[in-house]
Formats: structure tokens, C-alpha cells, sequence
């Protein structure tokens, strides 16, 4: 339970974190040219732009909950888990945004739900001798 | 040539960052609490933590992989081909920190693997 809330806020963290950038990266407007006077120029314009910042802390935010999710649950459970930013990106695009979403995306949520679903199942069922139910990890 | 190429160094870089994390992290332990003080001290811990450490270069390279192929490759794609990143992410975890993957989770790993390319596709 404790990894599934932890993982969620940072997945939130993560989609808020790219909005900001994405919305911060919109008011600066195009990069005209990818020449080194015009980087430089829109990494200097970026450092001033608060919604950048913004975003860059939620995304820190993110890797901080991930890694403390990381210290007390299988990577290979936590991992597939994280699949669901791309469910929730999906979701705001057809909900919030009201994008068209074809077919075969909702597919794909779809195959990553299931997926979640059978990678918790794994963690619920005991299968190594010594290992309790719930146990997500090796025994310590 | 070139794209697989690339491709490829940053799908590993992807897996070996995640797993770097993954063993850097077990090694600093577990977050106790969600207090702030508990919050720093595992901050101070993560940034001398050398698996750590290097799990940050790993993920700026695959940053910066995943810029430089997306300057001449399109996004529908870089994004399916990266789903690979979910599997050999596992095969890192079972090998390089001994977790023990029964069938049904490597079963879920590949559909999201699957579901993660489908999502991308045009």
C-alpha cells in the first residue's frame, strides 16, 4: 500500500512536472536555429522562466519518490508500475484535453493495466520458500 | 546503423540507471518515515552513495541519447523501440540484484512493454 502511494504521488509529480516544462518551453517560444548562440540563449531565457523552474522541481520531486520507492521495493516490480504516467497522460489527453485518442492507444492502456495488474498479483502471491505473504522483496 | 546504434545505447543506459538506482538505494535503506529530517539525511546518504551517483550519469547519457536520436529519428519510432527498456530492465534486476521474477511478473512486464510501444505507435 505504501509503495502504491508513494508511486502515485510521484507519477503525478511527473505529469505535473512535464506540463510545466512543456507549458515554460511554449512561453519562450521556437528556438529559431540550433546554432550555439541560440542554445545558449534559450537555456539562459529557460534558467529565468519560473514555470521552468517549476517543472524542473517536480521532477526532482519524482526522482526523489522513486528512489525511496526503489529502497525498500523490487525494481522489477516498482518499474512496470511506473508504466502508469503513460495511462495517466493518456487520460488527461482525452478528458482534459479532449484529444482524439485511436484505438490502438486505448489498446495500450489497456495491455498496461493488465500488466500492473499481474506484476501486483506476483508481489501478493508468496512464491519463494520463507517469503510471506505481501512481502514484495527478498527475505532480509 | 547509426540509429540502432544509438538506439541501443540508450536503452541500456535507460536499464543500467535504473538498476544503479535500484542497488544504490538498497544500499542507502529504506525511507523510514516520510518526515523532512528523514528526507535529508537519506538525501545526504544518495549523494554518497556511489551506485547512485552512478545511476545519475547513467540517466543524463540516456538524456542526451534520447535527444540526439530524436534530432533525426521520429518520436512514434524512438518511443516504441525504448519499451525494450522495461524488459531489460528486469533481466538487470533478476541478474545484477539476484530479485527473483516468477512467470506471472514477467508476463506483466512484457505487456506493458507491449502496451508502452502501442501507445506510441502513429
Amino acid at each position: 500500500m505504501k509503495t502504491a502511494v508513494v508511486l502515485l504521488l510521484a507519477l503525478l509529480a511527473q505529469a505535473g512536472g512535464n506540463v510545466c516544462l512543456s507549458a515554460g518551453m511554449r512561453e519562450m517560444g521556437a528556438a529559431s536555429q540550433l546554432g550555439g548562440p541560440a542554445m545558449v540563449s534559450l537555456l539562459l531565457r529557460g534558467l529565468a522562466n519560473p514555470t521552468i523552474w517549476l517543472g524542473m522541481g517536480l521532477l526532482g520531486v519524482f526522482f526523489g519518490l522513486y528512489a525511496a520507492t526503489l529502497s525498500w521495493a523490487d525494481l522489477s516490480v516498482v518499474l512496470p508500475a511506473t508504466a502508469l504516467g503513460y495511462v495517466i497522460n493518456v487520460a488527461c489527453g482525452a478528458y482534459v484535453l479532449h484529444e482524439a485518442v485511436p484505438p490502438a492507444r486505448w489498446a495500450g492502456v489497456l495491455l498496461i493495466g493488465l500488466g500492473i495488474c499481474c506484476v501486483s498479483w506476483s508481489v501478493r502471491r508468496p512464491a519463494l520458500p520463507g517469503r510471506t505473504i505481501g512481502d514484495p522483496c527478498r527475505p532480509r | 546503423m547509426q540509429t540502432a546504434l544509438m538506439l541501443a545505447i540508450l536503452i541500456l543506459c535507460g536499464a543500467l540507471g535504473d538498476v544503479s538506482l535500484a542497488k544504490g538505494m538498497k544500499q542507502v535503506g529504506a525511507l523510514p518515515t516520510l518526515r523532512l529530517r528523514a528526507l535529508l539525511v537519506l538525501g545526504r546518504k544518495m549523494v554518497r552513495n556511489g551506485a547512485v551517483r552512478l545511476s545519475l550519469l547513467f540517466m543524463i547519457a540516456d538524456f542526451l541519447t534520447f535527444l540526439v536520436v530524436l534530432s533525426w529519428a521520429d518520436v512514434s519510432f524512438i518511443v516504441p523501440a525504448t519499451s525494450l527498456h522495461f524488459v531489460l530492465a528486469t533481466l538487470g534486476a533478476k541478474w545484477m540484484l539476484q530479485e527473483h521474477i516468477s512467470r506471472v511478473r514477467w508476463f506483466g512486464t512484457i505487456l506493458v512493454g507491449l502496451g508502452v510501444a502501442l501507445l506510441a505507435l502513429p
